[in-house]
């Protein structure tokens, strides 16, 4: 094929231009790092990048939420662990307070430690978190929960409880609302509580009681009777619509049962004496303790009194064992939560390390392929070059 | 001997030719558009004496253009067509580079202000944190002025472009006219090499700017025109392109023929080129590009907006708008002269689409088109589109017609509209409440607000677990503050959890409660550390809520930018197909009628051989008359 002059010079200067714009293209790869540079370069891994990127902030906001949540959620245990450490100081003071040789000195000075262990209480309960805020308080964040006015607790907060987000369908609870963790516990023994008449004048009283899963929830009222003082101490059992659900004889130390319910008495109730069943509803945690405060205040040594005080004392232990065994399943619901923390955690990163080796595989230059490729890339321009030097001497004009 | 000088000097003129027409090509070697030229000898015409004929010597019989006018043709297709892609593609690439940039990424914007609202979300009453976020919905905002802004300068820039290029075709018409003129006065005589090259090049020119056809007349003249047979040049009269302001966008400039019929628009005629190209990459991705990028403001707009008016600021109030509401544009035509006035309206932002429409009155009936899809409905409106309302009112004219772009304007008008960080809704509107006197175990979860009417609540809702709620032994709750209850839910089948829905509410009810347990529903007062609508705000990143129920705002955007680069990356590679193609055809083109030295060379030496030669034969002439006048002297 025939040439112009102008095309020898315009294909090597064409041929080393092109080449130029490969080893420049090569060289920003080698620089960056990167091999897709704007979307053209490959715009579905350009797609991918913006996802993959995407994600991985996501992700890593999860992890934040995570830390926080767990923060938050340790915070609350710690709480609760000083609750049990209190509340089980009280119960010692309880099984204390309620031996044979307490004096009415001995049980006011019980029942000043115990008035002490409920400001404790207390005031664990208003525990703020490092946001400054109250902890159990539900969403009324700013409020203090819990303020005790003449040995009345009342719950300021809500029913309100705060999730985070540590996973894309994954939201776990960071608290619990204080009407959770310190009101809603069952009263008594979970089933039912009890009291004894206050002008119960024989000395019997209640000690443990116990319900089986048939115990049919109504309010009982056990009376005794005696028709002559030889005559044997009769029970009647009545349930709310005074119909009569057992009777029988009592002798000191038997058990009543009636209705899935199981009490043991001990003492010798008088002709007339009464007590009284009621089915279990919340109690709160503070006046569970401030029952035991105000009775061991006011008993005198008189055996009646003592035995209003056993049938009290039975009942507060009771509470107080509920509260416990309430608090160690806030505790173990904390536990749950903490473990599903860590599992989600560990699913994250193990997510975003794979978002990012998938990232790397898309997005990075294969430095080893891409400095070869520039060698091999050098090499043609210097080839083109030196080409054109050599063509561009050649003319017919130099032989003339 | 007279022969011998005349048969000489006849020589010695066409080799001084020849020579002249050489030098002239070794001149013109470095000449853009030169082609190059041919020497043609004539032996004279035979003189018949003495029952002999005898050679006369020679003749230039003429200089030879060398060409090949189908490979010229050749040319101009190709140069229309690395015309087109050459242009398309250097646009392409800036919306490439702008989306490519990492600076400039929108995405990253949209995951650091989903990340603000979460750690709001973490610390919801935290002034701090609340700061934090509108500082990236500031970015946010930010990343979206300076995208809208750089396709809008693209647009406008094609715009100035459509202008001076029209204005160029005008004068290469022009001047392509002259030429003709030039050339049909010189009659039927020989036409001068140089205007045609001249020619051949504004004809070139003209056709890397769009695509044209060219005839070439009997008396060396050509005509010019249009793909579509509309006629640029014939003769020596050209005819000029017009070009006018889009009827429905006066940023817009079309491309007009003024005709015997008056003027008329052909933009959509004009293919090819870089005026075709620039005007195909507007149709093919600059707007689109607008359009997608505004349904991506849009949504965010809307979707934030919508939650964050279900939900409770810092200070108590339910909240108000974050971004500020934009508006869904529709534009009337210049040339209305109705007086209709059309609005629209969003419905549905899940179904909002990055469509434009026109509205067009034909006399009696409305007809809305989708420009994407080309679906149409008629009737008197309103009309209801893609989670689009568009109602009508007043007199049209026959004709009217409006350009309506849901999704335009969200990109330029996207702005933030809150300024006090406590306006931040984190907080539900509305809370449940269980009494602590419940004998049962029954809760309220997930409890949502679906409608803004229905907040603040007028008055609380109470739901009493009534074992007959619904007819003896039908269990369900009663339900006080709010019309619609009795709601049923039997603790047998349901106490794992079930939806139950009021007016504006949803929530769900499980566990087992007794008789006259009741659950509220009351306003949120002083739940400064409710996080529940924070979550539900940072839940809006990733739900597939848009394009009915397809996409995230995530795949909004990577398919835009997926689009970009799918495009860019196909006009790269025709643009780099066109250009070996008119690089050959060019070549061919070249190879005919370029000039190469070397051959030129040869021709000088060739030739100068010759004109030695004839002068040689002058001196023989020379010779023999001295020798017959020194034989005749004596």
């Amino acid at each position: 094929m025939r040439l112009s002059t102008v095309q020898v010079f315009q294909n090597g200067i064409n041929s080393i231009l092109s080449q130029q714009a490969q080893v420049n293209s090569t060289q920003t790869e080698l620089t960056t790092g990167k091999k897709v540079l704007t979307p053209s370069d490959d715009p579905a891994a350009a797609a991918e990048i913006l996802r993959i990127n995407s994600e991985l902030t996501v992700v890593d906001q999860y992890q934040d939420n995570a830390v926080l949540a767990e923060n938050q959620l340790e915070l609350e245990e710690g709480a609760i662990d000083n609750l049990e450490n209190v509340l089980q100081r009280v119960r010692e003071l309880v099984v204390q307070a309620s031996n044979a040789t307490q004096s009415e000195e001995t049980r006011s000075a019980i029942s000043t430690e115990i008035a002490e262990r409920l400001a404790e209480v207390v005031d664990i309960a208003n525990v703020k978190n490092f946001n400054g805020d109250y902890v159990f308080s539900g969403f009324q964040s700013t409020t203090a929960p819990f303020t005790i006015q003449s040995g009345v607790v009342s719950y300021a907060g809500d029913d309100g409880q705060r999730f985070a987000k540590i996973g894309a369908n994954s939201e776990i609870a960071v608290g619990d609302p204080g009407s959770n963790v310190f009101l809603r516990i069952p009263s008594g023994n979970g089933s039912f509580s009890y009291s004894a008449n206050a002008g119960n004048s024989g000395n019997g009283q209640i000690g443990s009681t116990s319900a089986d899963t048939n115990f049919i929830r109504d309010a009982y009222a056990i009376d005794f009777s005696q028709a002559t003082p030889d005559a044997p101490l009769v029970y009647t059992v009545t349930d709310s619509s005074a119909a009569i659900v057992a009777t029988g004889n009592y002798e000191n130390g038997d058990s009543i049962s009636f209705a899935g319910a199981t009490l043991e008495f001990s003492g010798n109730p008088e002709d007339g004496d009464q007590f009284s069943v009621t089915p279990s509803a919340s109690q709160d945690v503070f006046s569970s303790i401030g029952a035991i405060v105000d009775v061991l205040n006011n008993t005198s040594d008189d055996p009646s009194d003592l035995a209003l005080l056993g049938t009290e004392l039975s009942l507060a232990l009771e509470n107080i064992d509920r509260s416990m065994t309430h608090f160690s399943e806030v505790r173990t619901e904390i536990g749950a939560r903490l473990n599903r923390l860590d599992s989600q955690r560990e699913i994250n990163s193990s997510f975003s390390l794979q978002l990012q080796e998938t990232l790397s595989d898309i997005e990075d230059a294969d430095l080893a392929e891409t400095i070869s490729r520039l060698n091999l890339q050098l090499t043609s321009l210097e080839a083109a070059q030196q080409a054109y030097v050599s063509v561009q001497g050649l003319s017919l004009f130099n032989y003339i | 001997m007279a022969d011998l000088i005349n048969i000489g000097t006849s020589a010695l003129l066409s080799y001084q030719t020849a020579l002249n027409t050489t030098s002239n090509n070794i001149a013109n070697v470095n000449t853009e558009g030169y082609t190059r030229q041919r020497t043609n000898f004539e032996a004279l015409s035979s003189t018949f004496t003495g029952g002999f004929f005898f050679g006369n010597g020679v003749e230039v019989g003429s200089i030879q253009r060398i060409y090949d006018q189908f490979l010229t043709a050749d040319v101009l297709n190709r140069s229309s067509s690395f015309g087109s892609s050459e242009a398309y593609h250097s646009y392409a690439s800036r919306l490439d580079s702008l989306f490519g940039n990492s600076g400039s990424n929108l995405q990253s914007s949209m995951d650091a202000f989903y990340s603000a609202v979460q750690d709001v979300a973490n610390n919801p009453s935290g002034l701090p944190e609340r700061q934090a976020l509108l500082g990236q919905a500031g970015g946010l905002v930010d990343q979206f002025t300076s995208l809208g802004g750089a396709l809008e300068n693209v647009n406008q820039e094609i715009s100035s472009r459509v202008q001076v290029e029209v204005d160029e075709i005008n004068a290469l018409s022009a001047q392509i006219a002259e030429i003709n003129d030039e050339i049909s006065s010189t009659g039927s005589r020989a036409i001068p090499s140089q205007l045609l090259d001249q020619r051949e090049l504004l004809v070139k020119e003209m056709a890397s700017k769009l695509s044209i056809q060219t005839l070439e007349q009997a008396d060396g003249t050509i005509n010019v025109s249009l793909a579509n047979g509309t006629s640029l040049v014939s003769s020596s009269l050209s005819n000029n392109l017009t070009t006018f302001r889009n009827e429905y966008d006066p940023f817009r400039m079309e491309i007009g023929y003024s005709g015997r019929a008056g003027d008329v628009a052909i933009t959509d005629d004009i293919v090819g080129g870089s005026l075709g190209g620039a005007l195909q990459f507007r149709e093919e991705l600059l707007v689109p590009t607008q359009n997608q990028l505004g349904l991506i403001g849009a949504t965010i707009t809307t979707a934030f907006n919508q939650q964050q008016q279900l939900g409770m600021d810092l200070d108590g109030n339910i909240g108000q708008e974050f971004f500020s509401s934009f508006n869904l544009r529709s534009v009337s035509s210049s040339f209305n002269t109705g007086s209709a006035t059309v609005t629209v309206d969003l419905a549905d932002i899940g179904q909002l689409t990055a469509d434009d429409y026109e509205l067009r009155f034909d006399g009696v009936d409305w007809r809305l088109t989708n420009l994407t899809t080309n679906d149409s409905q008629t009737g008197a409106g309103p009309f209801t589109v893609n989670g689009v309302t568009v109602s009508i009112a007043g007199t049209a004219a026959t004709g009217d017609s409006y350009l309506i772009q849901p999704s335009r304007d969200a990109q330029q008008q996207f702005s933030l509209a809150m300024a006090d960080p406590r306006g931040i809704a984190a907080a539900a509107a509305v809370r449940s409440e269980q009494p602590i006197s419940n004998l049962g175990t029954s809760a309220v979860s997930d409890l949502r607000v679906t409608d803004a009417t229905t907040i603040p609540l007028a008055s609380d809702v109470t739901l009493t677990f009534n074992p007959d709620a619904l007819g003896a032994g039908v269990p369900g709750f009663d339900v006080t503050g709010i019309a619609g209850g009795p709601l049923a839910y039997d603790p047998g089948t349901q106490s794992g959890g079930t939806t139950l829905t009021l007016a504006g509410f949803e929530f769900t009810v499980s566990g087992t409660p007794e008789s006259g347990d009741s659950l509220g529903i009351v306003n949120n007062v002083g739940g400064t550390g409710d996080n529940t609508n924070a979550l539900l705000l940072a839940d809006l990143q990733n739900g597939n809520s848009l394009l009915n129920g397809t996409s995230s705002q995530q795949d909004l955007y990577s398919a835009m930018v997926a689009d970009v680069g799918i495009k860019t990356a196909r006009a790269g590679a025709s643009m780099e197909t066109e250009a070996v193609l008119l690089n050959q055809a060019e070549q061919s083109v070249e190879s005919i009628g370029g000039v190469n030295l070397d051959e030129e060379a040869a021709d000088l030496i060739r030739f100068q051989q010759a004109y030695q030669a004839a002068a040689q034969i002058v001196s023989v002439a020379d010779t023999l008359f001295n020798t017959l006048l020194s034989a005749t002297g004596r």
